[in-house]
């Protein structure tokens, strides 16, 4: 597994196709649920995690798709939502990505499109 | 020896100042000072998630939502300040709701600070990044993250070391120099 994280809008997906070019994307937008289990990569991981809001999918992807490249938004470094589901999506991402992070052979952070491997 | 450990919110900061502050910190009591109210169901709930974690470990609680500069704490091998973003609304918004100017908050709580670290050998503090998003925000949030903003970075002058925790790992930002002030 590799984590690829940076904040909205720095390039990371293009960094990620350029590190991983046999990879075979899907979009955390609008795939389907079960898509992550099968697929190479997923971009816009934050988003799936928004749509399904699924305590321990990082637990399932870990045991089901250990190859797979995950692209996510770094969304933590705000002031913290006054709403409530705002508040619990952006702390469940949170969550999932640390121990993703643990998991992941390799976690790359993108900074106006350079990647920095922080881990492996 | 002091550290400043930032990052975002979940991002595991927490988890990586306890473990280091038990490797780095000598043999006997710690302290956790905890600044956040419990005042809400969500803070009663991270609270209690942050004493499970805890438990187990040599730590003993003391609870100061503001003032640090008059807490005097008993010896101890090892502190860890837990989290300067709930203690920098505290100062700020002050006790009876009334908002104190930014600059007697900065020093108040920078000042406090300093006098904790005057009390150990170790202090690890939690901080918190929270200006990297839009600003779109009232006076008086945009006069807190102002404030936030300058505590850190008073914080890191301070400090031997800053690490900045991504998801659980430790990037360090600053290393093993020379205290300044």
């Amino acid at each position: 597994m590799v984590l690829i994280v940076g904040g909205a809008y720095q390039g990371k997906l293009d960094y990620a196709k350029n590190q991983f070019p046999d990879v075979e994307w899907i979009d955390g937008r609008d795939c389907e649920e079960e898509e992550i289990f099968s697929c190479g990569g997923i971009h816009h991981f934050h988003i799936y995690v928004k749509r399904y809001m699924k305590r321990n999918i990082e637990q399932q992807i870990i045991i089901r798709n250990p190859q797979i490249v995950i692209v996510s938004s770094e969304i933590g470094y705000g002031i913290v939502p006054v709403d409530r589901f705002e508040r619990e999506y952006r702390e469940l991402t949170g969550r999932i990505c640390t121990r993703l992070a643990g998991e992941a052979r390799q976690v790359h952070r993108v900074v106006c499109g350079i990647g920095t491997v922080i881990k492996g | 020896m002091v550290h400043t450990v930032t990052g975002g919110s979940g991002s595991g900061k927490s988890a990586y100042a306890e473990e280091w502050l038990t490797q780095h910190g000598k043999d006997g009591h710690l302290l956790y000072i905890a600044t956040m109210k419990p005042f809400t169901e969500e803070a009663a709930e991270k609270i209690a998630r942050h004493q499970r974690m805890r438990a187990g470990k040599r730590f003993a609680a003391i609870e100061c939502y503001s003032g640090l500069k008059r807490l005097d704490v008993p010896e101890n091998a090892g502190i860890l300040l837990e989290c300067v973003s709930n203690l920098t609304a505290n100062e700020l918004y002050g006790e009876e709701g009334r908002m104190k100017d930014w600059r007697e908050a900065l020093e108040d709580i920078t000042g406090g600070i300093w006098h904790l670290a005057q009390q150990t050998e170790c202090l690890v503090i939690v901080t918190n990044e929270v200006n990297s998003d839009i600003n779109g925000y009232s006076e008086e949030t945009e006069c807190y993250r102002k404030l936030l903003g300058m505590v850190n970075q008073r914080l890191a002058k301070m400090s031997d070391r800053v690490t900045e925790v991504v998801y659980g790992i430790p990037v360090s930002v600053k290393k093993d120099e020379e205290i300044v002030e």
